[in-house]
């Protein structure tokens, strides 16, 4: 174990004016990048990477980390505004937070969105600073069997978000499943559903097909309302906030504070096994707060639960996802593999002797870190009031520069006009889904989740021999099973105990 | 990103360097470069081999005076870079970073690849990829051989890989000795390292992330999979040694499109080879626990044409 001295110095070593200043700038790069969608935060950490070469090590590191977590506050803003995600780790949060802020609540819905945020990921920094090691040993242990378990729980557990009609949220998931085929089989190697373009050899483009699906089906919906509203009907502005419901009192924040706990467990849990992600912690917290609710039909509504479930969820995964890259030198995801070739050009080698050989640095980042979340509440605070300025603008103006921002940001984030026609037709596919009732989210969760699960199961073929025996041997993936089917059996449309949130 | 040239280093070295630049320009011929000789990579922006790219046009910009603008065409396992290279002017002011695997391995690996490996010329190689079978520290075995022997006693191995040409590996090492060795195809080199840190494998084959493990004493090195012995494990034998003929080499490999003035193609080959000895490259490879690698033009070529035979074979075998 590190000594005190070293831990001190190197919480020290992060409030230094060059850091904070970057730590900041940082953030508000994130919050920005974040907020506008088409623009994603992997694409500005990419292009960020090579502007740290010159800076310190520990003002590097830091300024990545921060653009990180700028994002996951940011993405929450033009869902609940807009009901434009940006990114899919963020359409769990418009599910209740468009509902609020139609209501006039915007504001309101963005400083939920905005505390259980940075109450997530300080808990989940939290966690990574003081148990890292022996949460990081446990999730080891989650081999390719126990994985495929759990993406099964997983898909049985957001059958709560399927709609209104279980036979067309079915066929949304079987859509979502289709479409994650495309690309390079991962049991042959051979190509599938490509048709020639080698570009779909890496698979449909997720950011692409999320943009389309979720935010410029939104956006086209919008256009269509302009275009058939009689004359003078209350269109005029994109969003109005009732003036006196805007504030959040502690009581209000703190009346979820099991909902959010929650969602930061599942946060951890799902950030410190590699290879998930953001999106998915951020659908399994809302399915289950919703479906653990008494009253599970106020979710979809406006309930500031749903905001809770949704943001305190994926805001944790962004300082779980650091537990096996500094625990054990495996990056998570692709933010923060991104961060191990930040780490590598500045010298350090993520690996087991990392807290080691570079423990002060290792301190620095964690201190870093909690000062990127107040950095993030600060920052967050403006930032409201400036985007809740823009969209007070005329609704015409404000989705059509939407609109704009999308196609731009694709063109040059998402591999140019390739991108662009999958988005684009995306966001048909989306319209027509959107106005025959069939759930854009089942799809986007479904397709999210395919490829883990294909290429789990083929591990676990491959590793069994095909014997289901083998499945004794691993006790955590039993009790994911069995779990799985309790969900099936307590959550099943047979309850029908709620509409659902059709077509959201 | 010409950003990076902000923060670049200070403006008083370039004219030492300006002087030192003369001995290399004079290969090239009158006229080149007419503009920006532009690096195009075919991974990510962020990566291992952007920054190799990065820090080779960095060099080549302070030695030669040219301006090397850096762009990313990230794609099917480079694929999407090298067709963009197809169609690309031959005037040498276009070159592409990649791998040579994607020339190698990926034109028999997907039919509707609609190039080969003799599609491009082949300047320089900048990095070997120094692959090596690895397992747990505690496992009960040490060796290439001893590893065999537990194969056979259990009826089989499994061993987590990141790539085809690693799968590929795997098999002809079991066809070699006659046992049964699984490849279990992970996501990506971090995803294949777990499941052997977790113990869900037998061993695993990886190309870097393995070195710090070793380093730690947390896995030990059973088979080196290329030519030659590797500095962090120096006591641990080669496939050749074990009389295996069976390799998983791979290099970074800079590309240009076919048709390039042979004037011009020396020139490059020159300067890249140059670039590859500077010390702003040789740290990169440190930091990246990788040693430079060039083969130059002609032993490029040969590699390639003899690595791209194997695979075609070996799919040949596979029967797709």
């Amino acid at each position: 174990m590190l000594d005190l001295t070293t831990i001190i110095a190197g919480i020290g070593d992060a409030f230094t004016l060059t850091n904070l200043i970057y730590i900041l700038l940082g953030v508000m790069l994130g919050q920005i990048v974040g907020a506008i969608p088409g623009l994603s935060i992997l694409m500005a950490l990419a292009i960020a990477i090579p502007l740290t070469y010159s800076l310190d090590t520990l003002t590097a590191i830091s300024f990545l980390i921060s653009i990180n977590k700028g994002g996951t506050v940011g993405g929450a803003v033009p869902s609940i505004l807009l009901n434009t995600p940006g990114t899919p780790e963020s359409a769990a949060t418009a599910l209740d937070g468009y509902p609020m802020a139609k209501k006039g609540q915007g504001g309101k819905a963005m400083k939920y969105s905005l505390y259980y945020s940075v109450f997530g990921d300080i808990s989940s920094d939290i966690v990574l600073i003081t148990v890292s090691v022996p949460l990081a040993a446990v999730a080891l242990k989650m081999g390719p069997i126990e994985i495929t378990a759990l993406m099964i729980l997983a898909f049985t557990v957001i059958s709560g978000l399927v709609g209104a009609s279980l036979i067309k949220g079915l066929m949304s998931v079987a859509l979502g499943f289709l479409l994650a085929s495309v690309g390079i089989d991962p049991a042959l190697g051979s190509a599938r559903f490509t048709f020639g373009y080698i570009e779909l050899l890496d698979g449909m483009p997720l950011a692409a097909m999320a943009v389309g699906m979720l935010a410029v089906t939104e956006i086209f919906l919008r256009f269509s309302e302009f275009a058939t509203a009689p004359r003078g009907s209350n269109l005029d502005r994109a969003q109005s906030f009732e003036p006196g419901e805007q504030s959040v009192t502690f009581k209000e924040v703190w009346a979820n504070r099991f909902v959010a706990l929650r969602a930061f467990a599942i946060g951890t849990v799902i950030g410190a096994i590699p290879g998930l992600g953001s999106t998915t912690a951020g659908f399994l917290s809302y399915s289950i707060s919703k479906q653990a609710a008494k009253d599970p039909e106020s979710f979809g509504t406006g309930d500031p639960r749903g905001i809770a479930a949704s943001e305190a969820a994926n805001s944790a995964v962004v300082g779980a996802n650091l537990i096996p890259l500094l625990t054990l030198g495996i990056p998570g995801n692709i933010a923060a593999a991104l961060l191990v070739s930040a780490f590598i050009i500045h010298g350090v080698q993520p690996g087991p002797l990392l807290f080691e050989r570079q423990g002060q640095l290792i301190y620095g980042l964690f201190g870093a870190m909690l000062v990127a979340n107040f950095a993030n509440l600060l920052v967050g605070q403006f930032g409201m009031r400036f985007w809740s300025m823009v969209v007070s603008a005329p609704a015409r103006v404000v989705y059509s520069g939407a609109l704009l921002l999308c196609v731009t940001g694709m063109y040059f984030a998402g591999g140019g006009v390739f991108g662009l026609v999958i988005m684009l037709g995306s966001a048909v596919v989306g319209y027509i889904m959107r106005l025959t009732g069939f759930s854009t989210i089942a799809f986007i969760v479904a397709f999210v989740l395919t490829p883990q699960l294909e290429r789990s199961i083929n591990q676990t073929i491959l590793l069994s021999d095909g014997d289901p025996m083998e499945l004794l041997q691993h006790p955590i993936a039993i009790v994911l099973l069995l779990a799985s089917v309790c969900a099936v059996y307590f959550l099943g449309p047979w309850k029908k105990k709620d509409p659902g949130v059709a077509g959201a | 990103m010409h950003m990076k040239q902000i923060f670049g280093p200070p403006l008083a070295m370039a004219g030492a360097l300006l002087a030192a630049s003369a001995a290399s320009a004079q290969e090239c011929p009158e006229g080149y470069p007419s503009g920006p000789v532009e690096f195009v990579v075919a991974y990510a922006a962020g990566g291992g081999t952007d920054a190799i790219a990065r820090t080779l046009a960095a060099e080549i910009e302070e030695s030669q005076g040219w301006t090397v603008p850096v762009s990313n065409k990230p794609g099917a396992g480079g694929g999407v870079m090298m067709t963009g290279l197809l169609g690309a002017k031959p005037d040498g002011l276009t070159v592409g970073v990649g791998s040579t695997n994607t020339v190698t391995l990926d034109p028999y690996a997907n039919q509707g690849m609609p190039f080969t490996w003799e599609s491009f010329d082949y300047p320089a190689t900048a990095m070997s990829v120094t692959f090596g079978l690895v397992a747990l520290e505690d496992a009960p075995y040490d060796t290439l051989e001893e590893f065999i022997e537990y194969a056979r006693e259990k009826g089989k191995a499994t061993i987590s890989t990141s790539a085809m040409a690693l799968e590929i590996a795997v098999e002809r090492i079991g066809e070699h000795y006659g046992v049964n060795l699984v490849p279990i195809p992970g996501n990506g080199a971090s995803d294949a390292l777990q499941s052997a840190l977790g113990g869900h494998v037998d061993a695993t084959i990886q190309g870097s992330q393995h070195i710090q493990q070793i380093e730690a004493g947390k896995m030990k090195q059973l088979s080196t999979l290329v030519e030659e012995r590797v500095s962090y494990a120096p006591d641990t034998k080669t496939t050749f040694e074990s009389g295996v003929n069976v390799t998983a080499g791979a290099y970074v490999l800079v590309v240009l499109p076919k048709g390039v003035d042979p004037a011009i193609q020396s020139c490059l080959e020159t300067v890249f080879a140059e670039a590859i000895e500077s010390d702003a490259y040789n740290t990169l490879m440190e930091n990246l626990d990788a040693v430079p690698a060039n083969l130059g033009k002609d032993k490029t070529l040969e590699f390639i044409k003899k690595q791209a035979a194997e695979y075609q074979d070996a799919f040949a075998k596979r029967g797709n």
